[in-house]
């Protein structure tokens, strides 16, 4: 059910059909001042269409021209930015300083680690005699063989010397 | 990890001094030595005290009986020297010195027969050892010691 400010409005528009209008304008209390109304209606409405009519552009193509080269410039920046992406804010984030810094330590104390055991190693070797070479005359003992080893306590350097030919007990005689 | 570092820098920085006073002019104590098994060991000899528990390990016998020895003061690292019993001689020929200990040329006679010959460097703070040959029930040990 229409209101009567909606079929008002209709009716200055010339929306109501024709029994529509015909019952409204019956039932208008001030018919003159109604039609007064609507001309005053149109009149600002054809006022405005006028004022509001869009503007022909004198310099159209120009202005064309401008807009597409701004466009293809802004795109071509975008696209920049794009295919080269910031290096500084991509590899030394925080997170990557931090592992560089770790695995570097971490190198650090290996090699270190390597360094004074292998160190440690020469000095141990240092501490020990050493046998240079041995001799047994085939003549004397064919069957003779001799290794060389270091026993874990007292660090002593052993010569052993197999195969050497038995001797009774009096020759242990002081 | 600290300390081990310490622990190590000053294991490095010790160790020079270390070697070059056992280079000093020193006791070389040298000994044939007769092992066995018997019953009731008696005590090895003085020389042997500190190396006892490790000849009865590394060569399985209880009692250590000395038949021959000398000691010698090294000066300039070059002095030959001997020590024999009856029938065995050990000739050593000191032929200088370094930081790892004194160059010895060693050569074990049975009477005049040369047995062994050997090239060692000896150092203080690791006795030498050669095993000679059976005698008896028992074996002939030669020890060199840095005293």
């Amino acid at each position: 059910m229409k209101t009567f400010e909606e079929k008002f409005t209709a009716w200055i528009d010339d929306q109501l059909s024709d029994a529509e209008r015909a019952q409204f304008e019956a039932a208008l209390p001030d018919r003159p001042a109604a039609d007064a109304e609507k001309e005053q209606a149109h009149k600002l409405g054809a006022f405005l269409k006028e004022q509001l009519k869009t503007r022909a552009m004198a310099n159209e193509e120009f202005f064309h021209h401008q807009l597409r080269g701004r466009i293809a410039r802004e795109k071509a920046d975008e696209s920049e930015t794009q295919s080269l992406p910031d290096l500084r804010t991509t590899w030394w984030s925080i997170r990557r300083l931090l592992w560089a810094g770790v695995t570097s330590l971490a190198i650090f104390v290996v090699c270190t680690f390597f360094v004074v055991r292998e160190k440690q190693t020469q000095d141990q070797s240092q501490y020990l005699s050493q046998i240079l070479n041995a001799r047994v005359d085939p003549a004397v003992s064919p069957d003779a063989t001799v290794s060389i080893f270091q026993t874990k306590e007292d660090r002593v350097t052993v010569l052993w010397v197999d195969g050497l030919k038995s001797l009774p007990s009096d020759y242990a005689a002081k | 990890m600290f300390r081990f570092l310490l622990v190590a820098g000053a294991g490095i920085l010790f160790s020079n001094p270390v070697v070059t006073t056992a280079t000093a002019a020193e006791h070389v104590w040298s000994g044939l030595v007769v092992a066995t098994n018997v019953a009731k060991p008696e005590p090895p000899p003085a020389e042997l005290h500190r190396l006892d528990r490790t000849l009865r390990a590394t060569f399985g016998y209880n009692q250590f009986e000395l038949i021959g020895q000398a000691r010698k003061k090294l000066v300039n690292g070059n002095e030959d020297w001997m020590a024999s019993s009856k029938h065995f001689a050990l000739h050593v020929d000191a032929q200088g010195e370094s930081a790892e200990g004194y160059r010895l040329n060693l050569q074990l006679f049975q009477d005049k027969t040369l047995l062994v010959e050997t090239e060692a460097k000896l150092n203080k703070s690791s006795p030498l050892v050669i095993k000679g040959p059976q005698i008896g029930a028992g074996q002939l040990l030669l020890l060199l010691v840095i005293q």
